[in-house]
């Protein structure tokens, strides 16, 4: 695999990672902005022109563009999270050119009245959708409790009171100061015919008007605090939790050591947290993983199980925890966590799709590029002594912030509650 | 495309099948075992799960735990499950732990130890899994459309039922284990880098001494009522509708996936551009396509505020009403080139490959050729699908709606 970067004019980034011989094509704009670009009166903004986008530009319409996207043979989509704002697209490698023409096009949208009305409804539908799913808000409200006044606390979709105000006129704006080239990357991974694309990207790209990069807003991150509360959701069957806690950030070294540590004690399978709750059938699920932002990082725990059942078990997760704290992973653990991590690394390298993601986030927060080598040598490079680092550094059992959501276990919010245990 | 194939048969009945994919470093194995949720029996729905489940739980010199600590440990990204046809153990590693891998699902499929003390674990664990399942409304609206649309057994949920697993002995599951859990009717399949003939030498180590056991079979029962409304306290109502649809292999399974993919397959599909794109009805709209060997069904679903839902429906209705007679060329070719990229995209993974022979051999006895597949394809013509829709219109609609009203199924689809 080859690496391969060129940057225009106007700032836009274009980024390849080059395989010879390879099936597929994959290609994607990733735009660095999400739902911590946004304030009070543009929450759910970013999510919402995620999906304008999709609805036509000045020259082409909305069905034209489903129609050029499915006529391509493309498993194209496009996600939305806190930072990043990201349209892809796999292809076989003949389709490369009209992949990125159609991708180039629709990253300046025509933003039309009448679409924005219908398609206020679809948001709102998918808020919808995911109220009634597990887990119920939690997670949203859990990171909104973890950040408080930090830009990271905004869930992403937005609410329907915050989506129903919103004017297109704001999002124009919005999409003219957020979608500026130097804020994009253009990144493709597979079999890649490079000068072409670059090619694409001077004729379609070219002429974006380069704006002054917005900076972000990067208040320092709070202090981790204990904070318990409770979503009641009469029908719901199980109760769903999700606890917070302080990890490295995007640009810490330690967090790679932070994501084997997680393996090692709540991966799905063969991990502390599933031999003590899932195996036993006590819970039905029971995780730990570690998610960084550019200037924050988080242990993410989740747990659901029958509502009488989840203030105990919160408590033994925490105890698990501890438990770690002073003993540490043992040698055998620690081995069996990182081969899993390096198989996973393997796996995910074979699959342009996934590459994508991988390169396309890594240079658009970083500016780096990592390749499936280096990512190898990172993990197998880990060692006993990194972990413990992190679980001196960063303690799970320390304070966080514990959402619980369904028929209801706590009655009253209680600083005394599992968080605080 | 160069696609190279193996498959051999062992002397007890145990099909093996391999593909080579060049260029990567993985592999991915596969062990579908015939011992799939159609044999639960009558009150012991979720049987097959838990013999799944308990599988796992210790096998040979291993206990439960050292089979997890032994798979992971190589690098091993594993999984289980079991479907209304097959029990299925499979594994996707960097090649050069194939060796350490194969002994211990040779482990899990011929010496599960099936103990008594860990059959409490495994019954809460399947039943957790059921609670789960209460609180995804989509998928419990699909599970019903199953079960009042196929004949019983197969439209039973292979998850279980709680009331029947909390019943299931010890003794059930020994005997569910020992009698379909076996050579006959095993597929191992096998993709990526590999070394065909010393797989099957290892396979044949493992498993050639392995007794045959005997077929069973299941005829298929009775079908439940065409209509079923589930009551669900929810934002949102959740439509599914099925309608009978020829099986993988059957010769015009090609023209029936062709025509669905059109009403419901892409995002320029009938479905989402008139439902979705030009209503905003929904967030999530779709056809697709279901196969078991003797059945199949084509599906739509939708999940939609109540207040729109019986609008929801009435256009979905109208949508697959309207399909005969209307398919354009340019429709037709999009379907094609999304199946065919996804085809040959398919090749990037060992285990999508390893998951799509076995599927093949199960449904057609024997693995189509990538080549032959993309043919099939190029063949298809809007002549052929519309000659197809004109001969099978769509009957026996089954039309299930979970939320807090039930809707009106109006000017039904006719036969």
């Amino acid at each position: 695999m080859r690496f391969l970067h060129e940057r225009l004019d106007n700032g836009l980034d274009i980024i390849a990672e080059v395989t010879d011989g390879g099936l597929s094509t994959s290609v994607g704009f990733f735009v660095r902005t999400g739902s911590r670009d946004e304030t009070d009166d543009l929450w759910g903004a970013s999510h919402f022109l995620e999906h304008m986008v999709f609805k036509g530009t000045a020259d082409l319409s909305a069905e034209e563009i489903n129609r050029r996207l499915d006529w391509m043979g493309a498993s194209a989509n496009a996600f939305t999270s806190e930072e990043d704002t990201v349209y892809h697209a796999a292809v076989l490698p003949s389709q490369q050119h009209e992949a990125v023409d159609l991708l180039a096009r629709m990253m300046r949208p025509a933003l039309r009245g009448e679409d924005f009305a219908t398609e206020k409804l679809v948001i709102l539908e998918e808020i919808r959708m995911y109220d009634d799913q597990p887990p119920f808000g939690a997670d949203d409200r859990c990171r909104a409790a973890f950040f408080g006044k930090h830009p990271l606390a905004r869930s992403v979709l937005g609410t329907v009171e915050s989506i129903e105000r919103l004017p297109v006129e704001a999002m124009r704006e919005y999409h003219r100061r957020r979608y500026s080239p130097g804020n994009i990357v253009l990144a493709a991974t597979g079999a890649i015919d490079f000068p072409a694309l670059v090619e694409s990207a001077k004729r379609l790209c070219g002429d974006w008007e380069p704006l002054p990069a917005t900076e972000r807003r990067r208040p320092p991150t709070p202090v981790a605090h204990d904070h318990i509360e409770t979503i009641v959701r009469p029908t719901a069957t199980l109760e769903y939790a999700v606890r917070m806690s302080a990890g490295p950030a995007g640009d810490d070294d330690d967090r790679f050591a932070a994501k084997l540590l997680a393996v090692a004690l709540g991966d799905h399978s063969g991990s502390r947290l599933y031999w003590s709750l899932v195996d036993s059938g006590e819970a039905e699920h029971a995780s730990c993983h570690h998610h960084d932002f550019l200037d924050a990082g988080l242990m993410i725990t989740q747990l659901s199980c029958d509502a009488a059942d989840v203030e105990p078990l919160l408590a033994r997760i925490l105890g698990i925890y501890h438990d770690a704290a002073t003993k540490g992973i043992g040698a055998a653990e620690f081995t069996q966590a990182r081969n899993k991590l390096a198989g996973r690394v393997v796996l995910e390298g074979e699959r342009p799709r996934r590459r994508l993601f991988h390169v396309g986030l890594e240079w658009a927060h970083g500016g780096l590029y990592r390749s499936v080598a280096d990512n190898l040598r990172i993990v197998e490079g880990l060692t006993e002594d990194d972990l413990r680092r992190v679980l001196d550094r960063w303690p799970l059992a320390g304070p966080g912030a514990t959402v619980l959501a369904g028929p209801g276990a706590v009655a009253e919010p209680s600083p005394s509650g599992p968080a605080g245990a | 495309m160069k696609q190279t194939l193996f498959s051999t048969t062992l002397s007890n009945g145990i099909v093996l099948l391999g593909e080579s994919l060049p260029g990567l470093e993985s592999v991915a194995v596969a062990f579908h075992t015939p011992a799939g949720a159609i044999h639960d029996g009558p009150g012991r729905c979720g049987l097959a799960t838990l013999s799944g489940e308990m599988m796992l739980r210790g096998a040979g010199g291993r206990s439960s735990r050292q089979i997890v600590e032994d798979l992971e440990s190589a690098g091993v990204q594993w999984a289980q499950a079991v479907s209304m046809s097959h029990a299925s153990f499979s594994g996707a590693m960097v090649a050069r732990q194939l060796a350490d891998a194969l002994p211990i699902y040779a482990d899990i499929l011929r010496r599960p130890l099936l103990a008594e003390e860990d059959l409490e674990n495994a019954r809460q664990m399947v039943l957790q899994n059921l609670a789960g399942t209460e609180d995804d409304p989509a998928h419990r609206a699909i599970l019903a459309l199953r079960e009042i649309h196929y004949p019983s057994p197969w439209g039973m949920p292979s998850e279980g039922r709680t009331a029947d697993v909390e019943g299931l002995g010890l003794d059930r599951v020994r005997e569910f284990v020992a009698t379909h859990v076996r050579p006959r009717g095993t597929i191992i399949a096998i993709a990526g880098r590999i070394d065909w003939d010393d797989f099957v030498g290892r396979i044949d180590r493992l498993f050639g001494d392995w007794d045959p056991g005997a077929t069973t079979t299941v005829a298929a029962g009775p079908r439940g009522p065409h209509v079923r409304h589930v009551p669900h306290d929810s934002q949102q109502t959740h439509i599914a509708l099925a309608w009978t649809a020829p099986p993988y292999r059957s010769e015009d399974s090609y023209e029936a996936t062709a025509a669905l993919a059109v009403l419901g397959g892409g995002s320029s599909s009938r479905l989402f551009s008139e439902v979705r794109e030009r209503r905003g009805l929904c967030y999530s709209v779709s056809a697709g396509y279901q196969t078991h060997r003797d059945f199949a069904m084509a599906l739509c679903y939708s999940g939609t505020t109540a207040a729109r839902a019986q609008e929801t429906l009435d256009v979905m209705l109208a949508e697959i009403r309207r399909l005969p007679g209307t398919i354009q060329e340019a429709e037709l070719e999009r379907v094609k080139a999304r199946a065919k990229s996804g085809l040959v995209m398919q090749q990037e993974s060992s285990a999508a490959r390893a998951g799509a022979i076995a599927r093949q051999w199960y449904h057609l006895g024997t693995v189509r050729p990538l080549a032959d597949e993309l043919a099939r394809y190029d063949r298809l013509s809007v002549g052929s699908i519309e000659r197809w829709l004109a001969t099978h219109p769509v009957g026996d609609l089954s039309v299930v709606s979970l939320g807090r009203e039930p809707l009106e199924v109006r000017d039904a689809v006719s036969a």
